[in-house]
């Protein structure tokens, strides 16, 4: 670090922070995308510039970096703002310290370059890494969140199951699945097990593969599963695949597949409204009597 | 157990042992019981590879670590006939001893990583790896 | 190598296999299971796999074997109590066992094969 080129940066803080905010100022279309207050917009900017001048002064620490972009990124700010201010600082500095030297030849002017890029790319970096942490993080609990939503398991009455999968499969998903409904229908007792893909929106080959391999575990610990909601081109990819469904019941609809888990389970839907009338008629029978 | 540890593989016991020394370690490094079943499921398919057509060999068990992940290693080894045509017992259903067939083709598919090595008249290594999700 | 019991109970045959199966012991339980079928002359088994934590290959072609050789001998065979880990195993391993009936537990087990017996 060049203690010499440091003191005029630090020594002319005003000075610089000043051509910045124009800098910045300049480029103002994260005040409008952001839609917020001319204020809000200034004091942001003289925050970040002050940060970045702690930042050049006490090297290594980066606890009001830290806290300035926690700031910002939970107030949503683009990364690209943070990139910019730190672009036209390096623009503004290095211009800055070029018009003060009486001389200039090449040796200076390498100089100037490396120590502006050390103030900089460490405070870069470091913002880089802190957004993309929590963008990380933000991807990593939707995943989770994903996950938990991704099977869930409906005991609709005794002995009868139904799993609603929505959204893509891939073959992680695909593997929690097929965990979820074989505890689940050891779990609810469940004879028959209906998986509903209708709001699966692509059923390819390899879907149709997790699928097949999880109706047929299904079997296994012994309960019947029926597939429902096969759409015509799911009916065609399972085709073209040469698997073969005979030893499995599918239904066009969720509705058809409840009727043969009934007649598996030995039940049916009775009509109370009819009981209702045979009633009335046995009541006016007896009246008349 | 950071250093390898080894078990022989002479008599058809030892498949018993080979998979429930694996299924613990697998236990104790995290992985849920569907995992665990995958694991010692492997360990015995290549155990019964080994007694069955090596006769003798050992099984090796090591702990992984990569960027990010941990996992089980399991290393087959052994100096018996090795296998001339790799990708023929690679396929479902192929097999010399009226077996399913479905063991090598089958732990490729229980584990992430599966590795083979065999030289006819010199012997067959089979690594196989796990990654904890 | 153990001895696997079989339990009578009227035309049935019951099987609750408790123990990691080796080679030995699984083939020992096969021709034990056929003599039984034999000599009571039953017409339905129930093999219950509640407490199995690993079937691999091996052990699922007995089982599968077992199954066809009692249905030749007369004998329906129904596997229950497949826990989820050995199910999602064996489809790993390419192994559906097709044509052999499952269950979920021994009493549905029996239920069962008192349908299928009585069709
Ligand atoms: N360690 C080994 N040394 C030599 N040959 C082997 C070895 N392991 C496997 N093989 C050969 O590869 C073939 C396929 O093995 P695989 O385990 O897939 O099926 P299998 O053992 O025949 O039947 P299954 O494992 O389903 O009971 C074997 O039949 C054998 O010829
Ligand atoms: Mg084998």
């Amino acid at each position: 670090m060049d203690t010499v080129l440091q003191d005029i940066v630090l020594g002319n803080s005003d000075e610089i922070v000043k051509k910045w905010i124009n800098e910045v100022e300049k480029n103002s279309v994260h005040k409008y995308s952001l839609t917020i207050s001319e204020e809000l917009f200034d004091s942001t900017n003289r925050e970040f510039v002050n940060v970045i001048f702690v930042s050049v002064q006490n090297q290594g620490s980066k606890d009001d970096l830290k806290d300035f972009a926690e700031r910002i990124i939970n107030f949503g700010w683009p990364l690209n703002y943070l990139t910019e201010g730190m672009q036209a600082f390096r623009r503004v500095t290095t211009n800055f310290i070029i018009e003060r030297s009486e001389t200039l030849d090449a040796e200076r002017f390498k100089q100037v370059l490396e120590s502006v890029d050390e103030w900089v790319d460490p405070i870069v970096n470091f913002l880089v890494s802190e957004y993309s942490g929590s963008w990380e993080s933000t991807v990593s609990l939707q995943k989770v969140a994903l996950q938990e939503l991704s099977a869930p398991l409906i005991p609709v009455m005794d002995g009868i199951t139904v799993m609603p999968l929505i959204g893509t499969i891939d073959t992680e998903r695909a593997k929690l699945i097929m965990e979820n409904l074989l505890e689940g229908a050891i779990k609810h007792n469940a004879e028959v097990v209906l998986i509903d893909i209708t709001g699966v929106p692509v059923v390819d080959t390899m879907v149709a593969h997790h699928i097949i391999q999880a109706a047929e575990a299904v079997r296994l610990v012994g309960s019947t599963c029926i597939l429902v909601g096969i759409r015509p081109e799911i009916a065609q990819t399972i085709v073209n695949l040469g698997i073969d469904l005979s030893k499995f019941p599918t239904k066009s609809s969720l509705r058809k597949g409840f009727q043969s888990a009934l007649e598996i389970t030995d039940r049916a839907v009775v009509n109370l409204k009819d009981k209702g009338n045979e009633m009335e008629n046995m009541i006016d029978s007896l009246n008349k009597g | 157990m950071n250093n390898q540890s080894c078990i022989p593989i002479k008599k058809e016991w030892d498949i018993v042992g080979a998979r429930q020394y694996g299924r613990d370690i697998a236990k104790n490094l995290g992985f849920g019981s569907v995992d665990q079943a995958r694991i010692a499921t492997a360990i015995s398919e290549l155990a019964r590879n080994i007694y069955l057509y090596a006769q003798k060999g050992k099984i090796c068990f090591d702990i992984v670590e990569g960027v990010n992940k941990k996992g089980i290693k399991i290393v087959a080894i052994d100096e018996g006939p090795g296998i001339e045509e790799i990708s023929k017992v690679m396929e479902d259903g192929y097999t010399t001893s009226g077996g399913l067939g479905a063991g090598l083709p089958g732990i490729k598919r229980l584990m992430d990583d599966f590795d083979i090595i065999s030289e006819v008249g010199k012997g067959t290594e089979i690594t196989v790896v796990k990654w904890l999700r | 190598m153990m001895r696997i019991p079989i339990l009578k109970l009227h035309n049935y045959l019951l099987i609750s296999i408790q123990i990691d199966l080796d080679d030995q012991t699984a083939i020992q339980f096969q021709e034990d299971l056929l003599k039984k079928i034999h000599e009571t002359g039953a017409t339905g088994v129930v093999i219950d796999l509640t407490s199995v934590d690993i079937v691999d290959s091996y052990i699922a072609k007995v089982l599968g074997d077992v199954v066809s050789m009692s249905d030749l001998m007369g004998a329906k065979v129904v596997l229950t109590g497949i826990q989820p880990a050995v199910a999602i195993t064996l489809i790993d391993l390419g192994i559906h066992l097709k044509d052999v009936p499952t269950s979920l537990d021994l009493e549905k087990g029996l239920i069962k094969l008192r349908q299928e017996l009585e069709e």
